[in-house]
Formats: C-alpha cells, structure tokens, sequence
C-alpha cells in the first residue's frame, strides 16, 4: 500500500536499461551489468517486477472473429484491384513496352526535331522543289539540244581562233560574200 | 520461384513480381500484413473503422508505390512507415483521438460479444478496464513520436533497430523514447500494479 502513495522509481543511471532488458534489448554487456546490479539493488528489482506486470497486458491483442479479417481482406483486395483498372493508361506502357518503347520515342523525337529545325532555319523550301509539269518546256533540254547549243558556242569562238592561228586559215566563204 | 507456392514466397520475391506488373501478387502481402497494420493503426486511432480506412490506405499506396521500392530496407519496415505515417497525419488532422476501444464496442453491441477477451476473469474486469482506460489516457497525452516508438516496441514487437528505420532515427533516440513512454506509463498505472 505504501508503493501506491510514492513513485518509487529505479536507479537512474539503470532505469533505460531496464526497459530496454524488459524488451530482451541491448547488447550482451548491458544485460549483464543489469542482471549483477539487480542482484544487489531491490528498487530495480520492483522497477522490473512491474514492467513485466503492466506493459503485456497492454500489448494484449483484442481478439477479432476470423469473419472480420475475411471480411477484410476482400475489401482490401477489392479497392487495389479498382485502383489497378483506374491506373492512367501511360503507367501501364511503362511495364511490358519498356524494351520496344523508349528507342521509338527517341526516334521520334529526333525526327520531330530536326524536321523542326529545318523549318525553323529556312533550309527546306517546298518551292524549291518545283514540279516538273511547271518548268517551262524551252528550259527542259535534253542530251542533244545540250550538244547543239555546245557547237553553237564553237561557231561563235571561230573568228577568235582565226585571229590567234595569224590568219592562216582560209577566209569563211560565208562571211565574204 | 517457379515450383513454390505463392504464399511461400518471401517479401522480396512477391514485390519483385509485382514490380515486374503482377499486382496480383500484391494480395499475398495484403493476406500477411492486414492483421499488423490494422492493430497499429488501432493502436494509434482507437477506432475500429478508421483503422480498418487508414491500414487500407496503407495497402493502396504500398501498392500504388510498390516500385519505388528500392530494397534497401525491408519490405516490412518500409510498409510500417507508411501505416505510421498515415495514422501521425491522422492524428495531427483530428487533433484529438476518440480513443475508442474494442470493449466499448461490445458493450455497445451485445450481440457482438465474441469481440470480448475470453481469457479475463469476471472479477478482474473492472479493474483491467479502468487500467486500460488510464494507459490509453497517458499514451493520448504523449508526444506522437514517444508513442509510436512504444506502440512498435510493445504492442508489434518490432526490434528498436527497426523502428529507428520506420521513424527515420536513430536507435539511441529510439531508446530514450522508449524509456520515457513506459516511465510515463509506470507512473499513471502503478495503483494497479
């Protein structure tokens, strides 16, 4: 009855390793520095006298009919299986496409940008690239109208290689009379 | 892995599958884990329904964070932190805990007396109650870290080096929580010693 009207509390430099030796902590060392104190000391003795009576009773679970943890699991199971259909449609492509998806992405991403910087630069001009049916039909040559225009160039270069010959050549019938 | 059962499974394995998109494995750890996260977070609310709300919770965001899991802690210790967590928020939202306990429960509903300890004796039952109802009060009024250092030591059983994990601390300012909650507790129950 005395106990009840003064805390008797245990040794101080003791009183953490006791609740820690009531829990089976501490190291070896500790243990036995309790266990040789205790032998000596009844305040300590009391101190763990009543831990060992409080604190399992307060540990002690409130049974549950087994109905209840069924009950429970389904609920559980029931809300992460919603949740799993709920999940937003790219977090699944993360899973079974990582292996394909993220060189496809790359991919495509270079290609967007440089196609972006092409734009942007002005290096690619659709009108450059004119269609064939708008070119004018007196441009469009082919291999002999080329060969014809080269002998063309000839003839008008003849009185200019005459000159450098030193006029050996006979003079063109045509331009004299 | 191939020639076990599922539920023979450990830890590791299960979130590693689930991590690699078979969620459906996720239910053997629900199976394993339901009935601890649900006390320590009656532990925590003393309410049964909001235990039942918050250790559920806990499931949907192990699961919904299932890879972030990196495997540098347990998959135990790792899930204890988001139940605890969850049920400090909780207590910071409500500011104060109705700290309801299971006997109230069933006095309030007979016809649910199975919920009842079977193992106390009629004459010692007022007493205990009165016991209990005096702890509760001192857990209450304790600082929320104290309590949870308790909570996981006493009433789970996890070793000090694992809660120092799930509240992020360190083992010795796990112990000198520890220390403090049961001198506290020592102190406001020792008529009924």
């Amino acid at each position: 009855m005395e106990r009840k009207q003064t805390l008797e509390t245990a040794c101080r430099d003791f009183e953490e390793d006791l609740v820690l030796y009531y829990y089976g902590d501490g190291s070896e060392r500790e243990r036995s520095r309790v266990e040789v104190h205790m032998r000596t000391c009844a305040r300590c003795q009391r101190f763990l006298d009543d831990l060992r009576r409080l604190l399992p009773q307060m540990a002690q679970p409130e049974s549950l009919p087994q109905s209840f943890w069924d009950g429970y699991y389904r609920e559980t199971v029931a809300k992460i299986t919603a949740q799993r259909q709920r999940s937003p449609w790219w977090r699944n492509l993360s899973t079974p496409m990582r292996a394909w998806a993220l060189p496809v992405f790359a991919t495509a991403s270079v290609a967007v940008l440089a196609v972006g910087l092409l734009i942007g630069r002005g290096g690619w001009n659709p009108q450059a690239v004119r269609p064939r049916a708008n070119i004018p039909q007196e441009i469009l040559t082919d291999a002999s109208q080329l060969e014809f225009f080269n002998s063309m160039d000839m003839i008008e270069s003849l009185p200019a290689l005459e000159a450098l010959d030193g006029g050996k050549a006979e003079p063109f019938a045509g331009r004299n009379g | 892995m191939d020639n076990q059962k599922p539920q023979e499974l450990r830890d590791e394995e299960l979130v590693a599958l689930c991590q690699q998109g078979q969620g459906q494995y996720f239910d053997f750890l629900v199976r394993k884990y339901m009935e601890k996260a649900f006390r320590i977070a009656f532990d925590f609310t003393r309410d049964k329904e909001e235990a039942k709300d918050l250790s559920q919770e806990a499931f949907l965001r192990a699961f919904s964070r299932i890879k972030q899991f990196d495997g540098r802690s347990s998959f135990y210790t790792w899930f204890y932190r988001l139940v605890v967590n969850l049920c400090l928020d909780y207590a910071r939202r409500k500011g104060r805990v109705r700290w309801q306990s299971l006997d109230t429960i069933v006095e309030e509903n007979p016809e649910r007396a199975e919920l009842a300890d079977s193992r106390s004796a009629p004459e010692g039952q007022a007493m205990a109650g009165e016991a209990k109802r005096r702890a509760q009060s001192t857990l209450k009024s304790m600082p929320d870290r104290q309590r949870t250092a308790f909570l996981l030591r006493n009433h789970q059983g996890l070793p000090i080096a694992d809660i120092a994990k799930v509240m992020k601390t360190t083992e010795a300012t796990v112990r000198v929580y520890l220390h403090r909650a049961v001198a506290a507790l020592r102190q406001s129950l020792l008529e009924f010693v």
